[in-house]
């Protein structure tokens, strides 16, 4: 979001010329990793300086590819959470992370490091699909690096349910009857990724992500300890000589058996924590000493006054009302349920005192849909309903409103009332029979607005009909 | 018998706690309140989390950490332009809009004799505008029209982004860290109210170095500042050294 | 974590942890851990917005949750609601119009009272990235079992059996609720024990939030 400077730019590149990094680092040194595990089989975490990234595991049984009945499958996918750079959005993959993940699966399933036929159980019929899902947490640069470590620990780690066959029964134990076995892996590969400046003529690795931004290109080499090349991609605008590719590759052999030395490492502090009962997860490996850190242990909450309050809570608050489900025909097409409020344009004191409930409204605007000839009588039911709803919820204008439209709650005070008696009822109710010459009046009427209320809030999405006050005006009529 | 004010101790308060509870004695008058608290009716509470603080008499403000900027009339803020569109600039402060900077906000600028500012400059800039409902609007000139140190920043040196913590401690009068910086090596340096910082010294070398140190030392005392530059000249970084080619 | 159903006068929760500022790249961030679940929380904000989503009397509050296995579907669509109704609630939205907060929410490991702690995780980045406040608000998870046995803060096996599970949320100025979420079906007594239990149990995780930032707030 925030492009990198002219100042800055200037500054990262004259220092790589003089081969000096920002954090101090040598050009071929790595940030400083951490690997952790948790909790779950096969879950991982990578902390490659600032960079992080969460890898998971997970398995399923499902039916082989036609072409391949033997084999189980594996399932690579890369995602770039928004929370890792305002860049990322949620949802779509960008290009940026479309080629990660491409990167990623050539690295991690075409090497074929995970033996995928020792994953059938059935041949044609059942296999196991591995599934695994790598989140990229924090983005400081070389993703895709530290998305291979976290993968390759992630699959190490990962045990599966253990399952017999016999003749024709396939049993899949769970965790408790059998232990769950591992998976088998070949070889770990590991990515080293180079960035080039200057016309290809310096190159860093393990680039940050400002070193990122000023870099011409990029070259991902993927090997293993059995000096192995398994991946090899050169991106970006650049020319690179081939003893360039061959000095990268002797330095990848470095820096990979460095890599899978750590892996080896964290892999095994895990094991011996499970085997001898010790706390493990990542909440184990929070540095404790750390400010920014607490943790307070399992604590009691005293619940003796609990059936107290209750008790008292039951006496003092009103129930809900029991609402009648109780259908009523009234005519063909037109249904009702309750009987809706009462009707308060009767007696002008009575707006306070109307009723919350609103479940008869709220079932009579579901005949609308019903409704097919009527629609005159029954939109002037629903602006009645409407109108008593205003006049209910604005002496509690802090309530939420169900209107179909969601407006922002407002305090206002401002919203005038209106009420309408019985003659204007009649009148109202007994339009369908009128004249248009005794409705032109009514227009007319509306053409005066001595007082305009504002309906904010509730105009409905069918119409938005605004209320004019017609108070003075109806009354006028003979 | 209540307690007095001058009892008063800074202390951790967390958003929605009244100040009420938080202050002994009783209050008259005008009080001040600065950034983090809120008054809603008769109640005072406060909306973040950190350490509220007094000043003589009634002034009180909290101090909380904070990454992201949100732009205050009269702050001195290091932007980076990132558009040219018609008569201003626009430059990206780190708030949530872009601010806009005018052509002839510079000193010795007319509509004939146009700035030499070009997209991805750096510029000191102090904000003249900056309220919630409006773009925010950059001057790099004072009510005189002299520049006073605003402008484009040189093309050396290097920017940092980091806290406002930081910020507001290293612009705080006496500021020990930057005193013993300077002792030992020669730098310029522009502090934006924004979390950018721009340093420029003799070599990158020494540069990195400065920037290093100042990043480190937010939560320094004055003992581990001192270890941390003794240090940093064991290792070479100071003037005498000679610059390496 | 269960309690005994002679002797109903207590009932324990799990050991609650934070991590604050934990990734460099947000404005806040924290991981939050209840027992064995643990969720992480970015905050970015407030920031730019795109023009049809600006709103112009408020921050437009966005929330997204990452499950850790699997694509983003509508149990987490809802799960993504409920913690945006909750945030929007106690952020001061009004100061900062056409600007937007997002808030994204991801799953570490899940044990058991996913909701709480996410609602917990958010509120604890918020305050981290300094983002105005009303109040700060704490989410608790309670179950009814078989028998009325009361057991709060339940596993995810312990869930599996329930009649009744609540998740509430509570603001700390007020004590009142903010949002809740139940599944499955109990009286309205029970319903109310539950309530109170939560309400209780939010006490202690806000008498978490102000240990933690004292700690993190102790180096001048």
């Amino acid at each position: 979001m925030t492009a990198l400077s002219n100042l800055e730019e200037d500054f990262i590149l004259k220092a790589i010329e003089e081969s000096k990094r920002l954090d101090g680092r040598q050009p071929y040194d790595y940030r400083r990793t951490k690997i952790e595990f948790g909790v779950e089989r096969g879950c991982c975490m990578v902390h490659m300086g600032d960079t992080r990234i969460l890898a998971q595991v997970s398995c399923e049984v499902v039916e082989p590819k036609e072409n391949r009945p033997n084999e189980g499958q594996l399932f690579v996918n890369l995602e770039l959470s928004p929370m890792a750079s305002t860049t990322f959005e949620a949802g779509r993959l960008s290009d940026y992370g479309i080629e990660l993940n491409r990167l990623l699966e050539r690295t991690v399933k075409d090497s074929r490091a995970v033996d995928v036929e020792s994953l059938c159980i059935v041949a044609g019929e059942k296999v196991w699909k591995i599934r695994l899902d790598v989140h990229v947490l924090n983005h400081d640069g070389n993703i895709l690096d530290s998305a291979c470590i976290a993968a390759l620990a992630a699959l190490s780690h990962f045990r599966r349910p253990d399952v017999t066959v016999i003749g024709e029964s396939v049993t899949i134990h769970s965790p408790q009857d059998r232990d769950p076995v591992p998976l088998n892996v070949h070889h770990i590969p590991v990515c080293v990724t180079f960035a080039f400046y200057h016309k290809g003529k310096r190159l860093l690795v393990d680039p940050t992500e400002k070193e990122e931004k000023v870099m011409e290109g990029t070259m991902v080499v993927g090997m293993n300890v059995h000096r192995e090349l398994c991946t090899m991609q050169v991106t970006g605008s650049m020319l690179i000589l081939k003893e360039q590719i061959i000095r990268c590759c002797q330095i990848g052999v470095v820096k990979v058996s460095e890599l899978t030395e750590l892996i080896k490492q964290a892999l095994e502090k895990d094991k011996t924590a499970r085997a001898e009962g010790k706390k493990f997860g990542f909440a184990e490996s929070h540095p404790k000493k750390s400010i920014t850190s607490k943790v307070i242990p399992e604590q009691t909450l005293d619940t003796s006054d609990v059936e107290d309050e209750v008790s008292r809570i039951m006496e003092t608050a009103e129930l809900p009302e029991q609402v009648s489900s109780k259908l009523e025909i009234k005519k063909p097409g037109l249904g009702q349920i309750g009987d809706g409020l009462t009707n308060s344009w009767l007696d002008d004191g009575d707006a306070d005192e109307a009723e919350e409930e609103e479940n008869g409204n709220s079932k009579e605007e579901d005949e609308m849909e019903g409704a097919i000839g009527s629609e005159d009588e029954d939109e002037e039911e629903e602006e009645e309903e409407e109108e008593k709803k205003m006049i209910v919820t604005k002496p509690k204008a802090k309530d939420k409103r169900k209107g179909k439209s969601k407006a922002y709650v407002s305090d206002s005070e401002e919203e005038e009332t209106f009420t309408l008696d019985n003659a204007d009822l009649d009148v109202i109710q007994g339009t369908k029979s009128q004249k248009l010459s005794e409705e032109l009046d009514l227009t007319a009427a509306l053409k005066k607005p001595s007082d305009k209320t504002k309906s904010r809030g509730n105009t409905r999405a069918k119409g938005g009909k605004k209320k004019w006050k017609k108070e003075q005006n109806i009354k006028d009529r003979p | 018998m209540a307690a007095s004010m001058d009892d008063f101790e800074p202390r951790v308060v967390l958003p929605g706690d009244s100040l009420m509870g938080h202050i002994p004695g009783e209050l008259h008058g005008k009080m001040t309140l600065g950034p983090g608290l809120r008054q809603d009716e008769t109640k005072i509470f406060s909306t973040k989390a950190g350490i509220l603080k007094r000043k003589n008499p009634h002034t009180f403000w909290i101090d909380c950490h904070q990454k992201r900027y949100v732009p205050a009339k009269g702050d001195k803020v290091l932007g980076v332009v990132t558009q040219k569109a018609g008569d201003v600039f626009r430059v990206d402060i780190g708030g949530q809009s872009q601010a806009i900077l005018s052509y002839l906000a510079f000193e010795g600028a007319t509509k004939r004799n146009r700035p030499n500012v070009q997209v991805g400059d750096v510029v000191y800039a102090k904000l003249l505008v900056a309220n919630r409902d409006m773009e925010p609007e950059l001057v790099c000139i004072d009510s005189s029209g002299r520049s006073q140190g605003l402008g484009v920043v040189g093309s050396d040196g290097f920017m940092f982004r980091c806290t406002l913590g930081l910020v507001r401690r290293l612009l705080l009068k006496d500021c020990p860290m930057l005193k013993f910086l300077g002792e030992k090596i020669s730098y310029e340096i522009a502090i934006g109210m924004n979390g950018r910082i721009w340093v420029r010294a003799k070599s990158i070398h020494t540069t990195i170095a400065v920037v290093t140190a100042l990043t480190n030392c937010e939560f320094m005392s004055e003992d581990d500042m001192k270890k941390m530059l003794r240090k940093l000249v064991a290792a070479g970084f100071h003037d005498s050294r000679p610059k390496p080619n | 974590m269960t309690s005994n159903p002679e002797n109903n006068s207590s009932v324990e929760i799990r050991p609650i942890g934070s991590l604050q500022s934990c990734i460099s790249k947000p404005d806040g961030s924290a991981v939050f851990t209840q027992g064995d679940t643990s969720v992480m929380a970015a905050v970015y904000g407030p920031g730019d917005v795109k023009p049809n989503k600006a709103l112009m009397d408020k921050a437009t509050v966005t929330v997204t949750y990452k499950p850790k296995i699997g694509i983003s579907g509508v149990r987490e669509k809802a799960l993504e609601r409920m913690i945006r109704n909750t945030c929007e609630t106690v952020l001061l939205t009004t100061l900062f119009p056409r600007s937007s907060v997002d808030i994204i929410v991801q799953e570490i490991q899940d044990a058991g009272a996913l909701l709480a702690c996410s609602i917990n995780a958010a509120c604890l980045a918020m305050i981290n990235a300094g983002i105005p406040m009303k109040c700060t608000v704490a989410a608790s998870c309670c179950m009814m079992g078989k028998d009325e046995e009361l057991i709060m803060d339940p596993t995810k096996e312990q869930t599996k059996d329930a009649e009744c599970v609540l998740t509430s949320a509570i603001d700390s100025s007020a004590h009142s609720l903010i949002a809740s979420s139940m599944q499955g079906s109990c009286s309205v007594e029970q319903y109310h024990k539950l309530m109170s239990v939560c309400q209780k149990a939010c006490d202690k995780v806000f008498e978490f939030y102000r240990e933690a930032m004292e700690r993190t707030l102790s180096k001048p």
